[in-house]
């Protein structure tokens, strides 16, 4: 039984307390990611920083945002997640790459994830597999008012989280295309790692949770990885500020 | 093209939209709230109308209870044209804050049915289509007709998880009331992942009389029959912004 004052202690991992997240929190996996958003607010102030969590807060346009790193895959992110929501946040939007399977799919197309396939074991410890990994459909309308706004391309689909990227990626052992195939075939867009265990979670408690995920070209394809990565990234992260500034003016946040 | 094993169908028969009620005499129901509508097929319980609303062609099919009749209907449709489907539906509500009666927007489905875990993987999600939720929300709010937005158990054995249930069915719902989950159904799952799979577009309204938890306080059969009705005015209305989304200019 978790104690009584979960919400006002110190939490384990992130290092905050209540009031030191805006009730809008993106999450990027990478913790240099961070920095970037950082580098697009009015005003910012890094609040913590333990272990792969690093977290700003600051502000853009007079909205408070923040931003906290998870650190790659689900069982990170869980704890990052659950931590948040204890001290307050009631948006959490991840914001990362991916891994495009689906051939229409290019370079700075942003990926807006309406559920995710569960791909992860992190998210079954919580709750049953029958459970659906979905985003909240205020989320997904405000992350894709925000790619109109900043006139990115973009995709609402569903992706698929998984735990071992040495299995399912351009470098990965054995038959990478027979894994991704069937996944391909259900219309999943891109592959990716954290989505999944989000989802569940948030829903679960009533939060509300999204992802965008900025695409490279496909990954079976041999220029997979040539693109601008860092500057999509920059666009990916603006679109999630945007985002979150949509919620915050539709008494979301 | 043969008309289609089951429902009898052959193309031109539906509209891009149909209407899944689970119930056969639904069917004829949701046609009578069509400006005009004509019985088109009937076989086993599958049940046709087609006709028109507000200048765009819609049908009703009845599918009959469950994953594995609904799957059926679902295939078959596609082949003669279907591209969006809106189920409407009855339910038993699992959450004592909703109102009795409620009408629920099923944005994703708890996949506790049989027919889904044949078809896809049970880690694949079963999630209604983000822009017919949107235009059931927001057709709602247009009528003046209070929805709830959240998740559906759906499930196989009726007797094993409803207020008829000999065994101790708030046991069996436990963690999906913790979760979150609004009500119990049979259908949305497999239609959810199917519709997802086959590229097309599916929501389901999801009508409600009373709670898992008050067996006693259900709501009259002239109150539900309006609750029904205002679940499908809100769905046709959808259906015509679905139809200017995917035909405009």
């Amino acid at each position: 039984m978790a104690s009584q004052d979960i919400h006002s202690e110190r939490q384990h991992h992130i290092d905050m307390v209540m009031g030191d997240v805006a009730p809008t929190v993106l999450i990027p996996g990478d913790p240099g990611r961070v920095e970037v958003f950082a580098s697009l607010m009015d005003e910012v102030k890094k609040v913590a920083e333990k272990r792969e969590y690093i977290t700003y807060t600051g502000k853009k346009d007079g909205v408070p945002i923040s931003c906290t790193s998870t650190g790659l895959g689900t069982p990170p992110t869980a704890i990052g997640v659950e931590e948040l929501i204890r001290i307050g946040a009631k948006n959490i939007i991840r914001i990362g790459t991916c891994g495009a399977i689906q051939d229409f799919l290019k370079p700075g197309d942003m990926i807006i994830a309406t559920g995710a396939v569960r791909g992860e074991h992190t998210s079954e410890e919580f709750i049953s597999m029958e459970y659906p990994a979905v985003a909240d459909y205020r989320v997904v309308r405000a992350l894709i008012d925000a790619c109109k706004q900043l006139g990115l391309p973009y995709h609402v689909g569903i992706i698929r989280t998984h735990d071992a990227y040495y299995m399912e990626s351009p470098q990965a052992h054995g038959d990478f295309f027979a894994r991704i195939r069937p996944w391909q075939d259900l219309g999943v867009l891109a592959l990716e790692n954290e989505s999944s265990a989000l989802f569940t979670i948030c829903s679960m408690q009533g939060i509300r949770a999204g992802t965008i995920l900025a695409s490279g070209n496909p990954i079976y394809t041999p220029n997979a990885d040539d693109c601008d990565w860092d500057g999509n990234i920059r666009k990916m992260v603006q679109a999630g500020i945007e985002a979150a500034k949509l919620l915050h003016a539709r008494g979301l946040a | 093209m043969e008309k289609q094993h089951h429902i009898h169908l052959v193309p031109g028969d539906v509209g891009e939209t149909v209407f899944l009620p689970g119930d056969v005499s639904r069917a004829k129901i949701i046609a009578d709230h069509f400006d005009e509508a004509r019985f088109v097929a009937k076989n086993r319980q599958y049940i046709t109308y087609t006709g028109s609303y507000k200048g765009i062609k819609v049908s009703v099919t009845s599918t009959g209870i469950g994953g594995p009749a609904l799957s059926i209907a679902v295939e078959e449709l596609i082949k003669v044209g279907a591209k969006n489907f809106i189920r409407i539906g009855t339910g038993g509500m699992i959450q004592t804050w909703l109102p009795v009666p409620s009408i629920m927007i099923i944005t994703a489905g708890v996949r506790g049915d049989g027919t889904s875990r044949e078809y896809f993987p049970l880690e694949y999600p079963a999630v209604a289509d983000f822009y017919t939720v949107e235009a059931l929300v927001k057709s709602a709010e247009e009528l003046g007709v209070e929805v709830f937005p959240g998740y559906e158990r759906t499930h196989d054995a009726f007797y094993a998880e409803s207020t008829f249930a000999k065994i101790d069915y708030l046991a069996r719902d436990k963690p999906w009331i913790d979760a979150g989950v609004l009500v119990t159904s049979n259908e949305s799952s497999a239609l959810f992942t199917l519709a997802m799979a086959r590229r097309c577009r599916s929501c389901s309204v999801i009508c409600s009389a009373g709670s898992h938890q008050r067996p006693d306080l259900v709501a009259p059969a002239d109150v539900f029959k309006k609750t029904i009705s205002d679940g499908i005015k809100i769905s046709l209305e959808a259906a015509v912004k679905l139809h200017k989304m995917d035909h405009a200019g």
